[in-house]
Formats: C-alpha cells, structure tokens, sequence
C-alpha cells in the first residue's frame, strides 16, 4: 500500500493515474477542499485542517477525518509515502 | 541500499523548485540507485528549444542530458500528462519513456523511497 | 520506526512548515524516531533567526528550534537553498563577506547529501510541500 498525500486541489491532477486501488490518500492543508466534491476512492482528511477551514458537516461521504497520529499510523502501514503539491 | 524514485511536477523556470529538484536528483545519484518520473507540467522541464539568456535564469534544461552519465537508471514520464499538453517524446531533450498509468504505479512501487518536488 | 522528515515550505508564506511540525510531534508521540528534518527550497526560512511575528501568531520557527533542541534531532537547512535565500550561519557570512549571520539555534546548515542519507535510512520520508 501506497500512502498518498495531497496538499491542494491541485495535487489531485498530479497523482490521479498512480492511486492504486489498495493505496490510500490522506488530505491535508487546502487539499481538505476536495472533499467537498464527489470522488473515485476513499480518503481521510487531517481534522485541524477540516475545522479550520470550516468544513465540519460540509464533506461529502466516505471522507474520515483523522488526526497527526493517525497520519503517522498510515505511513507505517504503507511501504512508502508519495507527497503531490 | 534504498532506491529512491524522483517525482518533478512544476514546469521550469517560474518558480526554481524545477531546478532545485534536479540538483536533488544529481546529488541521489551519487550515493544509490535513482530513477525520475516527470508527471503533470513537470514534462514541461523536458521540452527542446528553451532559451534563458534574455530572461537572466539557468537554463538547467541543457543539465538534464547529463542524466544518464550520473547513472540515473529510468527516466520516465507519465504518457497522459504528455498527450493532455499536446507534446510527443519527441519533443523532449533525452529520451524518456512514456508510461502509462499501469507503467507508473510500477516504478513507483518498484523504488524504496520517492522524493516529490 | 525511524522517519526522514522534508520540508519545502516556510513560515506564513505556506502552511508546509507548521503541518511538518506537528507531524514531527506526532512522530516521537506515537513510539517512532526522527533521523533527520531536512529543510529545502523555501523551507530554510524556518532556519532564520531574524523573525519577529506578532504576538498573537505562532512563532512556527522557534517552536522548530524548541522540537529540535528539546529532542535532540538534527534539523538540517539545505546549503545551497540557505545561499540563495539569505540564510546564513557565521562560517558562510564569512565566507561571502556578508554583514552577519541569521541561523537560528537549533538549525545546521549542511549540505543536499543530507537529504539523501536521511532518505536512504530511514524507514519512511514524508515531505511536506508547497
């Protein structure tokens, strides 16, 4: 598994053909603001990122907001991290 | 000894993450096995014909054609971010390997460690 | 497990630099070790002692060099992004003959093979971008 993370909205062109299907994607900073639109896979946001940007309740499903030590949890899980922005 | 895979997405010469990438790349090369996949307006970085002089900047492009001396072992870009700007490998300074998504979730889980600039 | 933490963004012109931050936090909280904090392109204005931010802003800087200091983990400003920029530690104002130095504590300025010898050994490498 492949830990993805994006930081803007941006980020998302850059990385949407290397997403496998086991991989996943955490958002954080204005990467936060993709979860307001429909996407193709699961994802987790950073919850201080989502709070301070007033989006609590605003996200569309399945998007988990997590905490910095759930972040670090990911990474270990994953065999490696890829950072688009 | 960890391989390490080079990701550049920033086009060159408006910002000099471009640049600095690739000194990064350099510097990789001499200690372990390095790869690099241009992705987005990174294939940008690639194209022939740029020309700094009037601008003042590097042109770090005329660099890229040391890639292969410095034993960067794969130089690949993402074949959809080609075709979406238009642009063929022939339009690029070395030879580069167009991948398509299958290709690029390959490289990338073929390398230890990826570094993105 | 042993991290490599990049950081390519500086304090107020970018959030790369504060998210970092409390990554790094979250490291060491969790059990895990940081091998090397390895500060590139904007990123080495973390590094500049000479900030005075308003009161009721984070002083992201030196609660890097409190991090750095407090656990003993090396927070290297990339050389040559540091030159570039106007970061430098007394060696390099002398060097270049500059009217003084503006390292912060707690930061080294060292070379890009930094990045790669972090990155090598360590277990995982996060960069935080901009």
């Amino acid at each position: 598994m492949i830990l993805h993370t994006i930081n803007k909205v941006a980020g998302l062109a850059l990385c949407q053909h290397l997403i496998a299907a086991d991989d996943k994607v955490v958002l954080l900073e204005d990467g936060v603001y993709l979860g307001l639109q429909p996407l193709a896979f699961s994802i987790c946001a950073i919850r201080l990122d989502v709070e301070a940007r007033g989006l609590v309740g605003r996200l569309k499903e399945p998007v988990e907001l997590i905490d910095y030590s759930d972040f670090v949890s990911l990474c270990t899980e994953a065999d490696k991290i890829c950072s688009w922005f | 000894m960890s391989s390490m895979l080079f990701v550049f997405s920033r086009p060159p010469h408006g910002s000099i993450n471009a640049q600095e990438g690739l000194d990064a790349l350099l510097m990789g090369s001499a200690f372990t096995a390095c790869s690099v996949l241009f992705v987005g307006d990174g294939v940008l970085q690639l194209v022939t014909g740029q020309s700094t002089d009037a601008l003042g900047t590097k042109n770090f492009s005329l660099s890229f054609g040391a890639l292969k001396d410095y034993g960067v072992t794969r130089i690949a870009c993402s074949m959809p971010d080609l075709l979406a700007r238009g642009l063929h490998k022939s339009d690029f300074l070395i030879e580069v390997e167009p991948l398509d998504a299958a290709g690029m979730q390959a490289l990338i889980r073929h390398h230890d460690k990826v570094l993105n600039f | 497990m042993n991290f490599a933490i990049v950081v390519h963004g500086g304090p107020y012109s970018s959030q790369a630099c504060l998210s970092a931050l409390k990554f790094a936090k979250a490291v060491l909280a969790s059990g895990h070790s940081i091998n090397r904090v390895f500060f590139y392109h904007d990123g080495v204005y973390t590094a500049n002692s000479l900030i005075a931010p308003p009161q009721d802003e984070a002083p992201v800087s030196r609660q890097w060099q409190e991090f750095g200091t407090g656990n003993k983990i090396e927070l290297i400003a990339c050389i040559a992004s540091c030159l570039r920029r106007g970061i430098l530690d007394e060696t390099e104002a002398g060097r270049y003959e500059k009217s003084g130095s503006n390292i912060a504590p707690g930061f080294t300025i060292s070379g890009l093979g930094q990045l790669i010898d972090a990155s090598i050994n360590a277990d995982r490498v996060v960069t935080f971008g901009v």
